[in-house]
């Protein structure tokens, strides 16, 4: 039972990280600092806790915020990039993020045992919820319940206007310009919300995993972060969690059982492959989200 | 209500606008007209912020826009449609008129929160006018990219309109229409008047332009050759020279 | 002194990331597109001829590059296959997305030549230097630098005294006025893709026989640093990549010799500087169409 709890764990982490890219690729940038934001969230708030011995529910808000400002704060240079080399200056800006806590120390004594993140080896001993006695399953329902939280928020900010504009920015900036939207305000605090979503997620990965390092925010958790909603499809929140549940659930914990870990990541690496070529627009793409609004609303219905 | 004062707009060494001097008053209809690369849509980009101007400056009732970016002019008032339809293809009809709703009158009307989370139901109530005006009701669920050539550069002006602005800058919207639907865009053009817009259209097609404008510019090579009504334009030797030379027809 | 002998050293081997870089640019320009697997293809062309030389013992080194060349080669195409031939135009996530599918894999099949460890590569000249007044070569870095020119000066020849080079960059100029001329954007895309393989296998076995080692976590790293030279030099420009290339491992080298550990945090924000500063890279026009 305490497998499946772990595998929980994990999904809902890195369904917190698509989330986080799924806010700024709909206004159109492809951004590969997202891991970035999340190391933040997880070293601030594991200090927070182990360090100084603030309560979770205050480390994790505090993580989102400060990787929030930081978001903000990167999405203005941001602003004078598209494409590819959004793409790269993210990239460099997140791998500068990354070998700061590679060169980041800072350990104070506790009792007998010296906590904080130590450079290369890590930040280890984040021992938050082990103290407490929580259990994998309490842990994974406190994880779920941001999950939920952040979907929820997510789908609603969908069919707001919010949602509108930020696909409207992503699909034609000029125009956008044009009928009065801020391409600003609207890229900036796009920026902000996927670094506060990174960083709650980040905030979370750090106090169930208890031990992080550099190594882990690297590129591939970027390509991870925008993998996820770029599968799923940015049609609708829930794309980026079928892409989580299919590659974490299914390609990474389930294939391995069936065939052995050996093949997991050449497969892995093919299905992606194999799903862009068949649904270029994401496994939910707009087709199948008004499929299934007709179902459930036969109001809309017409001719 | 728009004065444009030596007006100018290089591109390296080439002047696509060169010392344009040009009044738009309140509630008329003029046209800007001129062969290709005269400069039109230069000075509709210019006119809107999407260009920076490189000379002279732009005033919207008694207000300098020179340097204002394109979602300042749109709320001050200016709306403005593209000459290649760009619209929001992923999003539907109705959605395409709502993310439009940015304008100060919006903003007096309903606060912050209002406007960015107000419910669907009522955001779809307050779009419906402007669908009924481009007879595009039926079509507010469907997607923006799936609608027929001719009912997209319906909806570019619907758009538009659902800015509420009080001057709309229509760039070539009768480009590629058959005679019938320019006879329709016309009276629509004409009926905005009647709702007291201000309108300058652009425009390559003659026959809309003669028929609704009251005034008309041209321009070639960036300045502006003639200016005057319609019939005065037909009749002038120089605009012939410069564009109705070139074999376009009256 | 150290400090020069570094910088000398960094524009040296910085040829093979120049060499990266015009694969990237050369892709781009063609098809406006990113292949983020092209470095990890030429990792793995390398790892191909490290294979060749494991089984055929004694296999000469140039034989070596050369199964190198034509391995990315070969991977180069089936890249051009699996993520840009079938996938539509309107769609430029799924491509990229199918790119990194491929990086994916083709990290995941390094990972399995090498066994997760890095692998002795032969080396050119061992040992072998050349003393020049204070400066102290290595002529192994000379020979990286002498055949990365050589390659170089081969594919602007190609690009601009062959058919199919004229062809190539007419489709980067203007595809569909190329078209109507009877070229077959299909052929001249493949081609391109081909032509970039060619030298990103020749670069990454260089960079594995001027270190006598292939290290498996080049495919990610070095992804990384190609990136970097295509953008700091501009979207699209060749002249833009070497200088790029040269600019990146002169930098690194001399950084080097500061601080090891700090090195790449540096080089990240000066490139993150550098691109807000100048967002179109040295030779890059900012305006990329439409």
């Amino acid at each position: 039972m305490d497998y499946l709890y772990g595998l929980a764990q994990t999904i809902g982490v890195h369904t917190i990280l698509g989330l986080s890219a799924y806010v700024v690729l709909q206004t159109g940038q492809v951004t590969m600092a997202q891991a970035a934001f999340f190391a933040i969230g997880a070293y601030i708030s594991a200090m927070l806790t182990t360090v100084w011995g603030v309560n979770i529910l205050i480390a994790i808000p505090a993580a989102a915020l400060v990787a929030s400002v930081l978001a903000g704060l990167a999405g203005f240079p941001a602003l004078r990039f598209k494409g590819l080399m959004l793409v790269v200056a993210t990239m460099a800006l997140g791998e500068a993020v990354r070998e700061f806590f590679f060169n980041f120390d800072y350990q104070i004594a506790k009792g007998d045992l010296k906590v904080g993140p130590a450079g290369a080896e890590g930040f280890r001993q984040i021992r938050y919820f082990y103290e407490r006695g929580w259990t994998t399953a309490e842990v994974a329902l406190f994880i779920w319940m941001f999950v939920v939280g952040i979907m929820a928020l997510l789908w609603w900010m969908d069919r707001s206007r919010i949602g509108a504009v930020l696909r409207a920015v992503g699909e034609d900036e000029l125009a956008a310009q044009s009928v009065g939207i801020n391409l600003t305000a609207v890229k900036v605090s796009a920026f902000a919300v996927g670094g506060a979503i990174a960083g709650v997620g980040g905030a979370l990965y750090g106090h169930y995993t208890t031990h992080i390092e550099h190594t882990a925010f690297g590129v591939l958790m970027a390509t991870f972060a925008i993998a996820y909603p770029i599968l799923g499809g940015l049609s609708s929140v829930f794309g980026t969690l079928l892409a989580v549940l299919f590659i974490q659930g299914l390609l990474i914990q389930g294939l391995p059982m069936l065939i052995g870990g050996e093949l997991r990541n050449l497969l892995f690496g093919l299905l992606i492959l194999l799903a862009m070529n068949v649904r270029p627009r994401g496994l939910i793409d707009g087709r199948v989200v008004r499929m299934l609004r007709g179902l459930f609303s036969p109001r809309s219905r017409h001719a | 209500m728009l004065e444009l004062t030596g007006l100018s707009k290089y591109f390296g060494g080439v002047r696509a606008v060169d010392g344009l001097d040009f009044v738009v008053r309140e509630g008329e209809i003029v046209g800007l007209i001129g062969p290709n690369g005269s400069g039109k849509s230069t000075t509709v980009n210019l006119i809107c912020g999407v260009f920076p101007v490189s000379a002279g400056t732009i005033v919207f009732r008694g207000r300098d826009i020179t340097r204002a970016p394109p979602h300042q002019c749109l709320a001050l008032g200016i709306a403005r449609t593209f000459q290649n339809i760009r619209l929001f293809n992923e999003l539907t009809v109705w959605q395409n008129l709502w993310v439009a709703q940015n304008s100060a009158k919006h903003r007096r009307e309903r606060n912050f929160l209002g406007r960015w989370v107000g419910g669907r139901g009522q955001a779809r109530r307050s779009v419906e006018r402007h669908l009924e005006f481009s007879a595009l009701a039926k079509k507010r669920d469907e997607l923006a990219g799936n609608l027929s050539f001719g009912e997209q550069r319906r909806l570019e002006l619907a758009r538009a309109l659902a800015a509420e602005p009080d001057l709309l800058l229509l760039d070539e919207p009768a480009a590629g229409m058959n005679h019938e639907e320019i006879g329709q865009l016309a009276e629509r053009i004409r009926s905005l008047q009647g709702q007291g817009k201000t309108v300058v259209l652009v425009e390559h097609v003659m026959e809309l332009v003669m028929g609704v404008t009251e005034r008309i510019a041209v321009l070639n090579f960036g300045r502006k050759i003639a200016e005057g009504p319609p019939a005065a334009i037909q009749a002038d030797p120089a605009v012939r020279e410069a564009y109705l030379g070139t074999g376009a027809k009256v | 002194m150290v400090l020069v002998q570094a910088i000398i050293d960094g524009i040296l081997v910085g040829t093979t990331y120049a060499l990266i870089g015009i694969g990237f640019t050369l892709i781009f320009g063609v098809m406006h597109k990113l292949n983020l697997a092209f470095a990890a293809a030429s990792i793995a062309g390398a790892f191909v001829s490290l294979l060749a030389w494991q089984q055929l013992k004694d296999l000469p080194v140039p034989l070596v590059f050369l199964v190198a060349a034509a391995a990315a080669g070969v991977l180069g195409y089936l890249i051009y296959l699996t993520c840009f031939r079938f996938i539509p135009l309107k769609s430029p996530l799924a491509t990229l997305m199918a790119t990194v599918g491929m990086l994916i894999f083709l990290e995941e099949v390094v990972t399995h030549i090498s066994d997760g460890k890095a692998q002795n590569f032969p080396g050119m000249v061992p040992e072998a230097r050349w003393v020049l007044g204070p400066l102290d070569l290595r002529v192994d870095y000379l020979l990286v630098f002498a055949i990365s020119v050589a390659a170089m000066l081969l594919l602007l020849a190609l690009l601009y005294r062959t058919r199919l080079g004229i062809a190539t960059r007419a489709v980067a100029q203007q595809p569909v006025a190329a078209q109507l001329c009877g070229i077959s954007l299909d052929r001249t895309n493949a081609a391109t893709f081909v032509m970039s393989g060619v030298l990103g296998g020749l670069a990454g076995a260089m960079i594995g026989s001027s270190a006598e080692l292939l290290s498996n976590l080049l495919p990610l790293q070095l992804t990384v640093k190609g990136l970097i030279v295509t953008v700091i030099g501009g979207l699209g420009s060749i002249p833009g990549a070497i200088v790029a290339g040269l600019l990146v491992g002169a930098f690194e080298k001399g950084l080097e010799t500061w601080s090891v550990l700090a090195r790449d945090l540096c080089v990240m924000l000066l490139v993150f500087v550098f691109l807000v500063a100048k967002p179109a890279g040295i030779f890059g026009k900012l305006n990329v169409r439409d």
